[in-house]
């Protein structure tokens, strides 16, 4: 027996230091995997979310940004929620190098398979429907992101770009109404030859948000108006039978 | 105790389970690689003897509370590194007294370990090295960053594979290549600035 061996066996008795139980490390590598595996649904939630939105984002508003194609990006890229993907893939990658072999792993392939695993996980809640009753709830429910999104509606406030948006404050005639801005100047607006999208019916407080034309100072010629909350899944348009979009407010 | 001759035999992963049965195995497992990690320590650090023997105990009181994770995947001497190692950065944290000096490479068997350092991290055939060569080589050791002294000393002094450093440092192996790549580089640097000319 060598002096060392000896004085350590002597200690560990003396002490009596005993293995710690297998169920010890069951337990931690178990939270471990929860946590990661929970990092990666949230992230599929994230995912799925901003699938929905990159879905029903306003593309078709591109011809109105020419001037800016980073405001156009803003508007559409659904930066809180690939945010929100990020830091849980930084979550799902921290607990996954705490895996027993995660180490092994290059830290790019571990991100990627992240990322990865996130995207299918959230392929699959965009196809239960489960985005489409988040984002509201979201949208109540905290604050910071009502306000973020409140900002990026603030490309409404750009009637010389064609953008517009507001409150109805006056049923003018069956081709004129009022609104009220977001900065609160009164418009008269044109709604002749206007597509409404989103099954909208005009009425008095409605928020509507308007594409079209200035005429004067403070007329407006509206080509399309869309409900102010919402974006394509909620403002599809009104379809007649024969499938054409149908004007409602049109003289017959 | 009695039995000792038949525990000689017995693979690192047998010793495991009995000394989880009967604590009095463990002494053979101690055994086994208390002179490697000893040295691993010296090579590493610059504490002294004394604090070096009470390193080692920690470390080893360390494995044994920890047998149980021990994970088959591994090599049980990976393993007993890894315990080593995060020991070592432990006591870095608590005293600074992490990085080694000219003296902690000072051992005479080293000397082979230099030599057979010196053909395999330069690439060039060192059958012999001066004494005066070796204290050179070690003098440019030890004024290699921490990160890649530890890995040269894994590889060519305690004869590591690039996987088994890989599980020592969790870190992936193509990560352990390139760090030695790197840290080979840099000790050619620093031996040419430690006239080490005739060796590269």
């Amino acid at each position: 027996m060598t002096d060392t061996g000896q004085k350590i066996l002597q200690k560990i008795k003396e002490d009596n230091v005993r293995p710690y139980p297998k169920s010890r490390f069951l337990f931690r590598r178990s939270v471990i995997w929860t946590v990661f595996f929970l990092s990666i649904l949230l992230g599929s939630v994230a995912c799925a979310i901003a699938m929905f939105q990159l879905r029903h984002a306003e593309w078709d508003l591109y011809q109105h940004f020419s001037h800016s194609l980073i405001e156009f990006a803003l508007l559409v890229i659904p930066i809180f929620w690939l945010i929100f993907l990020l830091g849980f893939t930084g979550f799902a990658y921290y607990y996954f190098r705490r895996t027993e072999q995660g180490y092994r792993y290059r830290t790019v392939w571990i991100i990627s398979g992240s990322i990865v695993l996130s995207i299918i996980g959230g392929g699959f809640l965009y196809t239960t429907g489960l985005p489409e009753k988040l984002e509201p709830i979201f949208f109540d429910k905290v604050p910071f992101y009502r306000e973020w999104q409140a900002r990026k509606q603030r490309v409404w406030m750009s009637p010389a770009q064609g953008l517009l948006a507001g409150r109805i404050t006056k049923m003018i005639s069956g081709r004129k109404i009022r609104i009220e801005d977001l900065q609160g100047n009164y418009w008269e607006v044109d709604i002749v030859d206007t597509i409404w999208r989103g099954r909208l019916k005009p009425a008095i407080n409605l928020k509507i948000k308007i594409l079209g034309h200035t005429k004067g100072e403070s007329g407006f010629v509206a080509t399309e108006i869309r409900p102010w909350r919402g974006q394509g899944h909620r403002m599809r348009a009104f379809k007649g039978k024969g499938g054409h979009e149908k004007n409602l407010l049109k003289p017959k | 105790m009695d039995k000792k001759p038949s525990y000689e035999t017995m693979s690192d992963e047998q010793l495991v389970q009995l000394s989880l049965k009967d604590q009095n195995s463990f002494y053979y497992l101690i055994e086994r690689y208390e002179p490697k990690i000893l040295r691993y320590i010296k090579r590493i650090t610059n504490i002294s003897p004394e604090e070096s023997e009470d390193l080692l105990q920690e470390i080893f009181i360390k494995v044994y509370r920890n047998l149980n994770r021990f994970n088959r995947k591994l090599k049980f001497s990976s393993w007993v590194y890894r315990i080593a190692h995060n020991e070592i950065i432990n006591q870095y944290r608590k005293k600074k007294s992490y990085s080694a000096t000219i003296d902690s490479f000072a051992e005479n068997d080293d000397t082979d370990y230099l030599a057979g350092f010196i053909g395999e991290a330069l690439d060039i055939d060192n059958d012999y090295i001066s004494r005066e060569n070796a204290e050179k080589v070690r003098a440019a050791l030890a004024k290699l960053p921490d990160k890649y002294r530890e890995v040269l000393i894994l590889r060519y002094f305690e004869d590591q594979s690039y996987r088994e450093i890989s599980d020592i440092l969790r870190k992936p192996a193509g990560t352990v290549a390139t760090l030695i790549n790197r840290a080979k580089s840099k000790f050619r640097k620093i031996a040419k600035q430690h006239q080490l000319e005739n060796l590269i």
